[in-house]
Parts: structure tokens; C-alpha cells; sequence
């Protein structure tokens, strides 16, 4: 942890792993996301226990809208791949092209959680409140704890774009960008499979 | 758009990181997802087949990603490697567990 | 001050020693109060829900806020210096950890005096757990463990990242101390464990506070997923409780039999084992809620498999101190009185794995009598083993051996009173959890002896505190190796410097301290030239993160209370507080990210002086 700055001139090739404190921050982050694999692992069980859970509401079979999910699936993966250009750049020292691709993945993020919501009120109309049943509140529980996790992620990567702006890219930020990539990675993995078990699952019955 | 090495790995060959690898893991991602979202909708298969075509499709696109986009692939990534094996593991005994009791 | 913001591992291994012990008087002093009432039978003392709430308290505060606290504060205290390091990875959120903790329990302690305690049991079951069957004291459960089990999770990854990546130069994994790897293992089970007990928290605090039907069977709902979630975690929880409490034995019996440890590697192996079987043999404590025969065998038979390497340590220690020089310190009393009876509560646990035996004993007092064998045999042994062993490198100073021998004694004896007859009243039936039973069904003299057992526990513990009273009362004048030991940490003066090692040691075998002073050095040779030192700045935005999810907690627990006053009906039933602490929590976080902590430098100078200024 001695040296937290860069000696004068060049950034290293890697700069979010050229410290101790950077390295210490992406394993921690790695592990990290191990633990949410369970979080979201007894979530998903949880919801495969109980989606037939329906006390006589309305099924995932009639209720689901694949259409939705389809364009929010292509809006989440495509954000993924914009934070990996991000990644790209930053590896090239280009500042200014690492904030744009995160401004795009944000962006990309925003949409999605806007679909979210509206998907969402839509099935509340259809009587499929987080009331209703228990089908229905381990649906709304994981899906929008995913939810959650892209909310706080747009945030988090919100922040940090305007902390890039003001201290541009050292060997302090990078770990910052690096980690907050993974992370959203890691809420694309997830969704991957919460389309797959939810909703065409959910379709088939 | 040229690829660029890291400074760190002498010796052992391994995939450049240019985008071109990306575009390649984001397209085989769009294609799972619509080949999975096509099976349901054709609607011909048989369910438990069915079922278990998504789920493979699903593992599939997820080892994709991380192992592309996530650099897993990559040297110094032991612990990261076992950290998320081992929680995957776990996920997977919990989901299997809940499966088993509801259906068996 | 200095307290508040501390962000040293010493101090705060320190800190979760305070708060560990405090909450341990508070369990045990509900123990004793339930032990009273069940002294003789149809007391009415503690009856109904007020035995109700002692029980649960009991159990929750032991686990959660006593046992737990006390082994963050030995892995905090002494992990780093046993690897070489000067802190762990991340002091920041080392700190946030235990405030997270200390206002978790704090937040559930106050169920006390509002309303009541959780009363339905330390496992929490539903639907018992749910509004429709218990009051506000469940809820003070649910918010207070979420907050206690964040402080915990991150506590786990620091442990990780730091034994991964901040060893001294020539320390491998496999030359590293048993109590490093078990606390490296322990991290690993707290990482993949705590995740499923705050997912199954959730869940109960959405259908208690937000009309969710997880468990409401009407709705579809699943009374039994909760025991799934539950023991999904409780399992390797019990794990998380004893390997550390491994660690200190093997630490202690090897020292103290002047031998190295037998048996290293089946050691480090044996336990990695029992850190993975950990998680696959939950449902053995749900045999009889109808998994059927299938499920029931298969965990039976992975649960017995478990015996086999916590065999194999136990042979490891005896095969340890066969031939060995042994020396008969306090620290090696609890260490040797551990043995046999975590082994006597190890057998009575392969009993209740096989299935069908468990029908009878599940519910009743041979299930009590087991648990506490390994956790009060095992654990608190290995506990007051690892304090009477370390306290001069914590604080300077030997605890006296003389009042430690009463302590010991007295503790010994009276849990094997306590304890032992209990199996017994399980065999003959007494349920568990129950306040009170009838006279004359053989169940009177046990219950009286068990108490008595108290007693004397009680006892044993005060003399502890006299013990630290009068040790506090000394001079600081421990030297750096009071045992003539054998790793890192008994290198370094006692208590340790703020900065730990002056210059970062070379490792060059296992045992580190006993390689270099069987080849006849004095010290350890260092691996840096001698130079500026860097240190981690403090801060008080962890007390103000976890105060922010304390107010936070307490805003989502009265959010649909009715209030007197109407203006606290306004913030309340709105999520004002609710999210006025939550705010606080982020505006933290922000901070934290956005101002750079450069730390600080002890200068050579300073080093070269004798001791630098605490």
C-alpha cells in the first residue's frame, strides 16, 4: 500500500491492478460476487418453489410478456458489452472513450429499468400485486431485487463517471471502473438466467 | 482497432483483447437468447425437453460471458475461478435441493 | 475517540472482544435465569413468553452476538500478525464491520425494552415467526440480524483477500498456521453461508412487514422453505463457530506440548473437508418434517461422513502431544479439557444423524445436550484456551494462572453438570423449549443438578472477570514470547507494535519463529530494508454507515405502528426515516469513494526509537 500514485509519466499497461490496494479490491470484489451467486442462487430456488404458487390468480403461463423481455434482454446485453469497450479503453489510457461507452452503458441501463417498471405496472393492472400470492412475491422479490442491483449499479457507475471527469484515470480510479464493470457483468449473468428460468419457463408452465 | 497485449504474461499464448473476441461473445449471446426465446415460441417441443434445452442454452451463454467478458480465462485469476465455482456450487445444490423437494 | 474511528486490527480485534464479552454476560445471564426456573418443577418465575424470549434471546445473543463477535476478535487480533502483514485488506471496512455487528445487536437488544423480545426460538421458524403469531420482537430479529449479518459477510471477504494476498515473502499456503487456515476456511463458510440466511430474513421481513406470502400457506406459500433457507445457512454457521476454535487448539497443544503439529497437511485437508461437507447436510436437522426416506438418508449418511476427518484432527492432537514436553498452562487446561468433550459432543451427533433415531430425540433435550457439548465444549473451551494464550500479545500482560486454574475448574465442572444429565431427560422425554414440568416423572433431580451446573458456570465466568480485572491492574511487562512459541506473531514485542512488524519478515519454513530459533537466530530475518511505514488514516464514517442502517431499520419496522403523536405517524407510515437512514448509509459510501484516504508514514526514526507511540 506505499505507493498509491503512479511515479511520474506513464500508467502502467493493467492500471487497476499495478497496487496492492488494487489487487486487494479485485479479489475482494471477485469474492464478493461468489456470496451474491448464493444471494440470488436461494432466490431462485425460493421462486422454483413457489411460482405455481398462484392461490387461483393468474399464472406465469397467461401473464408473462415475451416481447418485453426480449427487448430488455437485447438492451441489457448490449449495455455488457458497451461496459467492455469501457474496459478497453481504459486499458488504452483513453479517458475520454472509457466515460462515453459508461455514459452509454448507464443509458442502456436506464432503458431497461424503464421497461422494467412498465412491465411491472402492467401486471399489476392484471391483479399480479406483490400481495397476491406467493408466485407473485417471489417473483417481484427476485426479479426486482435483479432489478435493484441494475438501480444501484446506474448509480454507482453514474458516480464514478463524474469522479472520472474530476480526477481522470490513475492508478486510484481504475480498480474503481474495473470493479464497477464486473459488477455489471455480473447483474447481465444473472439476468441470463432469470429470463431463462422466469420467464420462458414460465411461458412453457 | 489493433490488439493490445498485456505487459504481464510473458511466455504463455492467449487471446488478445481486442473487441474483435467481444463482438464475437456478445453475438453468440444474442443468438442463444433468440434461439431460447424461439423454442418457446414455436411451441412444438416437448416440455421436459424443452425445459432442459433452455437451461443448457442458459449455461451456456453465462460461461460465455465470463469467461470472455469477464476475463476469466486469463492468468491470476485463481481465486476468482474458485470463489465463484464454489459459489455457483452451492447456488446449484440450494436449486437442485429446491427442484428435488417440490417434485419427487 | 480514537475508538470510534479506529481502523487498526489490533484495536479493533479489541473492540469485538468488549462487545463479544458484554453480550456473553447478557447470554449467560439469560441462561441462568432459565436454569433458575427449571430448577424445580411448576416454578413460576419465567413462564410463557417471557421463557419464550429468554430462550431465543439466549441462543441468538450466544451465536450471533457472542460467539461470533469473540472469533472476529481473535482472527482480527491475530490473523495478520501471523501471516506477516501489518493490517488486513481493506481497514475500512474492517471497522465497518464490527459497528454493522455492534449495532445489529444493539438494535435487537432493544426489543427488550420495546415491546419485547423475538420470542420464537433463535431458529425462528414459520409460520411461528410470522405476524399472524408473534409480535414486534421477531421483527427486531429479522432487521437486527440483517445489519449484525453484513458486518459479518464483509468481515469474511477481508479475512480471504488478506490471507490471499498479503503474506510475507516466503510464507506458502501450506507453511501458513493452522489458526490462519482455519480462519481462511471459516471466511470461505461465512462468504457462501451468511447470503442464504439474509435471503431467508428478507423473505420474513417482506410477509411480516410488506404483506409478502413466502410463507403464508393460503397463498400458496411454503411453511418448510423457511427451515431450508434457515439451516442452508445454520449448518455452516455451526462450522463457522468451531474451526476457528480448531485453529487455537492446534495452536495451543502444539506450543505447549514443545512439538510441532502432527499430522500438517491431513490437518489443513481434514478441514477444507469439513468446510465443504458443511454445506451439504442441512436437512438433518429437518428429518422429521417429511423429506421422505431418500432425502433423509442421504443426508444422514453425508452428515456421519463428517465424523471421519474431525477424526482425524482429533487423532492429530493426541499424536501431537504423544512424546511431547507438555506444560500444563491454563490456556493448555482448556485446550486439553476440549478435547474429550467436544469429542463426547461429537458421537452423541452421529447418534441424531441417523434418521430414524433422530424421530425420538429430535425436539427434545438430547438434541440441547449435544449442541451445547460442541459449542460450550468446543468452542467457548477453545475460546478461553485462545484468550489465556494470546492475552500478552494483545494487551501486554499474563492473565494469573492461579485464578485462571478456579475459572477453569469451576467452568469444567459445572458444564458437565449442566450438561451431561440433559441427555438423559432427552432419552426419557423432556421436551426442549418447554418452561416448565411436572414433579415426580424422573425428571426433577436432573433438572435441579443442571442447574446447579449453572451455577457454578457462573462462577467460573466471574472469576474470569476478576482475572482481567486484576491482569488489567499490572504492569504492562509481557515479553515478546512468554511460551517459547513457535509462529510469526510471538515474534514481535508484546503487546504488538502499531504498525506491527518494523520490517516485513522472511518465511522460511513452517512454524516460522521455531525455524529461525532452531538455526539460532534471536529474531526473524527481514525481507524489506528498514523505511518509511505506511498506515491507514481513520475515519468515523463507519459508525455513521452502520448508524444510518440502524435508524434505517427502525424506520421500516414501525412503518405501518400507529403512533400517538401524529407527527411521528407522518414519518414513520411514509418512510421518512426509513429513508433518512438509508441516506445517511449512501451519502457515507459516497464520501468514502470520492475523498482519498493517503494515510499516514511512521518515519524510520520513529521506528528506530524504542516503541512508537500508540
Amino acid at each position: 500500500m506505499a505507493n498509491a500514485h503512479h511515479a511520474a509519466g506513464a500508467l502502467p499497461a493493467e492500471p487497476e491492478k499495478a497496487t496492492l490496494e488494487g489487487k486487494n479490491k479485485l479479489l475482494g470484489f471477485w469474492l464478493f460476487l461468489g456470496g451474491e451467486m448464493v444471494l440470488f442462487g436461494t432466490l431462485f430456488a425460493t421462486y422454483l418453489t413457489l411460482r405455481h404458487g398462484t392461490a387461483g390468480g393468474v399464472s406465469a403461463e397467461h401473464l408473462f410478456k415475451l416481447e418485453t423481455v426480449g427487448w430488455s434482454t437485447f438492451i441489457l446485453l448490449t449495455s455488457s458489452l458497451t461496459s467492455v469497450f469501457a474496459m478497453i479503453a481504459m486499458h488504452r489510457h483513453q479517458l475520454k472513450a472509457l466515460l462515453g461507452w459508461l455514459a452509454v452503458t448507464v443509458l442502456l441501463g436506464l432503458s431497461f429499468l424503464g421497461l422494467e417498471i412498465y412491465e411491472f405496472v402492467e401486471y399489476v393492472h392484471e391483479g399480479h400485486t406483490f400481495s397476491a400470492n406467493a408466485f407473485a412475491t417471489s417473483f417481484y422479490t427476485l426479479v426486482g431485487f435483479h432489478g435493484a442491483h441494475v438501480a444501484f449499479g446506474v448509480l454507482w457507475i453514474t458516480l464514478l463517471i463524474l469522479q472520472g471527469l474530476k480526477k481522470g484515470l490513475t492508478v486510484v480510479t481504475a480498480p474503481k471502473f474495473y470493479v464497477a464493470s464486473l459488477y455489471w457483468h455480473f447483474i447481465d449473468v444473472v439476468w441470463v438466467f432469470i429470463f431463462t428460468v422466469v420467464y420462458l419457463m414460465g411461458k412453457v408452465g | 482497432m489493433s490488439s493490445e497485449h498485456h505487459a504481464s504474461s510473458p511466455g504463455k499464448p492467449h487471446r488478445v483483447e481486442g473487441p474483435k473476441n467481444h463482438y464475437l461473445a456478445y453475438v453468440v449471446s444474442i443468438l442463444l437468447t433468440m434461439l431460447a426465446f424461439a423454442a418457446v415460441i414455436y411451441g412444438g417441443l416437448d416440455k421436459s425437453f424443452l425445459i432442459a434445452f433452455l437451461v443448457v442454452l442458459g449455461i451456456v451463454q453465462a460461461v460465455f460471458q465470463l469467461a470472455v467478458w469477464m476475463h476469466m480465462k486469463e492468468r491470476g485469476h485463481t481465486f476468482p475461478i474458485i470463489g465463484l465455482a464454489f459459489g455457483f456450487v452451492i447456488a446449484l445444490t440450494a436449486v437442485i435441493a429446491a427442484l428435488y423437494w417440490m417434485w419427487w | 475517540m480514537d475508538w470510534l474511528t479506529t481502523v487498526d486490527h489490533k484495536k479493533i480485534g479489541i473492540l469485538y472482544f468488549l462487545a463479544g464479552g458484554f453480550f456473553f454476560l447478557a447470554g449467560g445471564i439469560e441462561a441462568i435465569l432459565i436454569r433458575i426456573q427449571l430448577m424445580y418443577p411448576d416454578l413460576h418465575i419465567f413462564v410463557g413468553g417471557t421463557f419464550n424470549q429468554l430462550l431465543t434471546m439466549h441462543g441468538t445473543t450466544m451465536i450471533f452476538l457472542a460467539a461470533m463477535p469473540l472469533l472476529f476478535g481473535f482472527m482480527n487480533a491475530i490473523v495478520p500478525l501471523q501471516i506477516g502483514a501489518r493490517d488486513v485488506a481493506f481497514p475500512f471496512v474492517n471497522s465497518l464491520g464490527f459497528w454493522l455487528f455492534f449495532f445489529g445487536g444493539l438494535l435487537l437488544n432493544l426489543s427488550w425494552f420495546m415491546g419485547g423480545a423475538p420470542d420464537a426460538g433463535w431458529t425462528a421458524y414459520a409460520p411461528l415467526s410470522s405476524d399472524t403469531y408473534s409480535g414486534r420482537g421477531v421483527d427486531f430479529y429479522v432487521v437486527g440480524l440483517q445489519i449484525a449479518g453484513i458486518g459479518t459477510l464483509i468481515g469474511g471477504i477481508n479475512f480471504l483477500v488478506t490471507i490471499i494476498n498479503m503474506r510475507a515473502p516466503g510464507m506458502t499456503f501450506m507453511r501458513m498456521p493452522l489458526f490462519t487456515w482455519t480462519a481462511f476456511i471459516t471466511s470461505a463458510l461465512i462468504l457462501f453461508a451468511f447470503p442464504a440466511i439474509t435471503v431467508g430474513l428478507v423473505e420474513l421481513m417482506f410477509d411480516r412487514l410488506f404483506n409478502g406470502n413466502f410463507f403464508e400457506v393460503g397463498q400458496g406459500g411454503n411453511v418448510v422453505l423457511w427451515q431450508h433457507l434457515f439451516w442452508i445457512f445454520g449448518h455452516p454457521e455451526v462450522y463457522i463457530l468451531i474451526l476457528p476454535a480448531f485453529g487455537i487448539i492446534s495452536e495451543v497443544v502444539s506450543t505447549f506440548s514443545k512439538k510441532v503439529l502432527f499430522g500438517y497437511s491431513s490437518m489443513v485437508f481434514a478441514t477444507m473437508v469439513i468446510g465443504f461437507l458443511g454445506f451439504m447436510v442441512w436437512a438433518h436437522h429437518m428429518f422429521a418434517t417429511g423429506l421422505g426416506p431418500v432425502a433423509n438418508s442421504i443426508f444422514g449418511v453425508a452428515t456421519m461422513a463428517i465424523a471421519v476427518p474431525t477424526g482425524v484432527k482429533i487423532f492429530n492432537w493426541l499424536f501431537t502431544m504423544w512424546g511431547g514436553h507438555i506444560r500444563f498452562t491454563v490456556a493448555n487446561l482448556w485446550a486439553l479439557g476440549f478435547i474429550p468433550t467436544f469429542v463426547m459432543g461429537g458421537v452423541t451427533g452421529v447418534m441424531l444423524a441417523v434418521p430414524t433415531a433422530d424421530f425420538q430425540y429430535t425436539d427434545s433435550y438430547f438434541v440441547v445436550a449435544h449442541f451445547h457439548y460442541v459449542i460450550v465444549g468446543g468452542l467457548i473451551f477453545g475460546i478461553f484456551s485462545g484468550l489465556y494464550y494470546w492475552w500478552p500479545k494483545i494487551t501486554g500482560r499474563l492473565l494469573s494462572e492461579g485464578v485462571g486454574k478456579v475459572h477453569f475448574w469451576f467452568f469444567f465442572i459445572g458444564f458437565h453438570l449442566t450438561f451431561f444429565p440433559q441427555h438423559f431427560l432427552g432419552l426419557i422425554g423432556m421436551p426442549r423449549r418447554v418452561f416448565t414440568y411436572l414433579p415426580d416423572q424422573g425428571l426433577d433431580t436432573m433438572n435441579f443438578i443442571s442447574s446447579i451446573g449453572a451455577f457454578l458456570m457462573g462462577i467460573g465466568t466471574i472469576a474470569f472477570m476478576y482475572n482481567m480485572i486484576i491482569t488489567g491492574m499490572k504492569k504492562k511487562d509481557a515479553v515478546n514470547d512468554p511460551w517459547d512459541a513457535r509462529t510469526l506473531e510471538w515474534a514481535i514485542p508484546s503487546p504488538a507494535p502499531e504498525y506491527n512488524f518494523k520490517q516485513t519478515p522472511l518465511v522460511r519454513g513452517l512454524d516460522a519463529l521455531w525455524k529461525e530459533k532452531m538455526a539460532g537466530n534471536k529474531e526473524m530475518t527481514p525481507a524489506e530494508p528498514l523505511g518509511p511505514i505506511h498506515m491507514p488514516s481513520g475515519s468515523i464514517l463507519p459508525f455513521f454507515m452502520s448508524l444510518g442502517l440502524f435508524i434505517a431499520g427502525f424506520g421500516f419496522m414501525y412503518g405501518k405502528h400507529t403512533f400517538e403523536v401524529e407527527f411521528f405517524n407522518t414519518l414513520f407510515n411514509n418512510y421518512i426515516i426509513a429513508g433518512f437512514g438509508l441516506a445517511i448509509t449512501l451519502v457515507c459510501m459516497l464520501l468514502r469513494s470520492v475523498y482519498d484516504d493517503h494515510g499516514w508514514h511512521i518515519e524510520v526514526e520513529e521506528l528506530e526509537e524504542k516503541g512508537v507511540k500508540a
